[in-house]
């Protein structure tokens, strides 16, 4: 894929040159969106209106990485709907159990190649990491998604997000820092190849 | 620990740290048992992360074009013919507006001038209130009108108002006949419709042809563009 002639083109109006950097960069793009908001449906709507927005303002892409770009885009996609959440809360819709309760894990959307242990394990571990995630402060948690989740350095996540790298760096520090006191409330319940380790040698 | 040390083993699990500092960390390592285990937790805590599986995406987020607003290109004739159609459309509404008023009009030239008909002459009172109004109008054409000698048509109204408008237009009388020849010639004056039937029908055509114009042209760069 030509990722740049696929932008001059779509910034010349074409929508199936943008289409194929839709389906190049979707799964990233609703990922980060699902680690924000915590919500498989929120994170649907978020992608969508994030590639909308993409499109209408591709004019406004003046080169570095498209990545950083489109993920910035989806943040404040994400922002505009943790906005309107607030100011209409919703109930969210989770399949019962067969006692009638309300799942605790979204165990019912795994992948359905896995092995149940396999979902059983991932879903702890999914579960733990976006109960953690969720309470973090927004601004961490979007750095946190960026830097950790999806792999991007510290430059592309500035540029995302439009901070200096120093409050990069300080955000991210303090944002593994607590996650890591979050998740060893968790210790217990993950499996052992999950477990975090403890007295790993500096290398 | 503080803040400083915190960003410092951040950035040196990303691989953040410029070399020199990099070696002074990790004497620091060495010897900082509580550095060291801060390290690994976070250490831990990024590699957790990183183990999280990617969903992939619950369907495609493909763009169409009626999301993002796009109109189909038009023919550069089509702003043409849109005009035409609205400004014939426009014309056509306002000729059989003005065909109407000067209808609704009409009848007022009748009862003014056939004020001597028989069979008016116990009309409403608001007949007897428009008749001064209606005496002017006539008045203008009734020097082209033969002189006929004809009685003066009486009345329907109050002496008063026969004696004002005897004053004012001499020539009433001869247009206020109470005969059927009278009343015949004076519908004949009725003015005619402003705009012409075959006008109204051309701009109808023209309205309409220009619609079906714009419709194909429109159905035509539909169906290229997609």
């Amino acid at each position: 894929m030509n990722e740049q002639a696929l932008i001059t083109d779509a910034q010349n109006g074409s929508l199936d040159a943008f289409n194929t950097l839709v389906l190049h960069y979707q799964d990233s793009v609703f990922n980060t969106a699902l680690r924000i908001l915590g919500d498989d449906d929120l994170a649907a709507d978020a992608t969508q209106d994030a590639f909308i927005s993409a499109f209408k303002s591709i004019t406004t892409f003046r080169g570095g990485s498209f990545k950083a770009w489109l993920m910035r885009t989806v943040t404040n996609a994400c922002y505009d709907e943790l906005r309107r959440q607030k100011r209409r809360p919703t109930t969210p819709l989770e399949p019962d159990t067969d006692d009638g309760e309300e799942m605790d894990s979204p165990r019912w959307l795994a992948d359905p190649n896995m092995t149940p242990d396999q979902k059983a394990e991932a879903d702890e571990v999914e579960h733990a990491i976006q109960h953690c995630l969720d309470n973090l402060p927004l601004e961490f948690k979007t750095v946190v998604v960026m830097a950790d989740i999806q792999g991007m350095d510290y430059i592309e996540v500035a540029t995302s997000i439009r901070v200096p790298l120093g409050t990069i760096k300080s955000r991210l520090a303090r944002a593994r820092l607590r996650l890591r006191e979050c998740l060893q409330s968790f210790e217990e319940l993950l499996p052992a190849s999950y477990r975090l380790e403890e007295g790993m040698n500096v290398s | 620990m503080n803040q400083r040390d915190l960003e410092l083993l951040s950035s040196y699990l990303d691989g953040q740290l410029s070399p020199s500092d990099s070696a002074r960390l990790e004497n620091r390592l060495k010897t900082d048992v509580q550095l060291a285990s801060v390290l690994n937790d976070l250490r831990a805590t990024r590699i957790l992360l990183r183990k999280l599986p990617a969903r992939r995406a619950p369907r495609n987020f493909t763009l169409t074009r009626k999301m993002v607003g796009q109109n189909p290109p038009l023919p550069r004739a089509y702003p043409f013919f849109r005009l035409a159609s609205a400004l014939a459309t426009l014309l056509f509404v306002f000729s059989f507006g003005l065909n109407s008023v000067s209808r609704l009009t009409a009848p007022v030239f009748g009862m003014g001038g056939g004020g001597g008909d028989a069979s008016q002459q116990s009309t409403e009172l608001f007949a007897a209130e428009e008749a001064p109004a209606a005496t002017e109008a006539p008045a203008t054409e009734a020097p082209a009108e033969p002189p006929a000698a004809m009685a003066p048509a009486p009345t329907m109204t109050a002496s008063v108002e026969d004696a004002l408008r005897a004053a004012e237009t001499p020539t009433l009388k001869a247009a206020d006949v109470g005969n059927a020849a009278g009343q015949s010639e004076l519908q004949k004056q009725t003015p005619a419709q402003l705009v012409p039937f075959t006008w109204q029908v051309v701009l109808g055509v023209v309205a309409v042809l220009s619609a079906l114009l714009m419709l194909l042209m429109r159905g035509i760069a539909i169906s290229r563009w997609r």
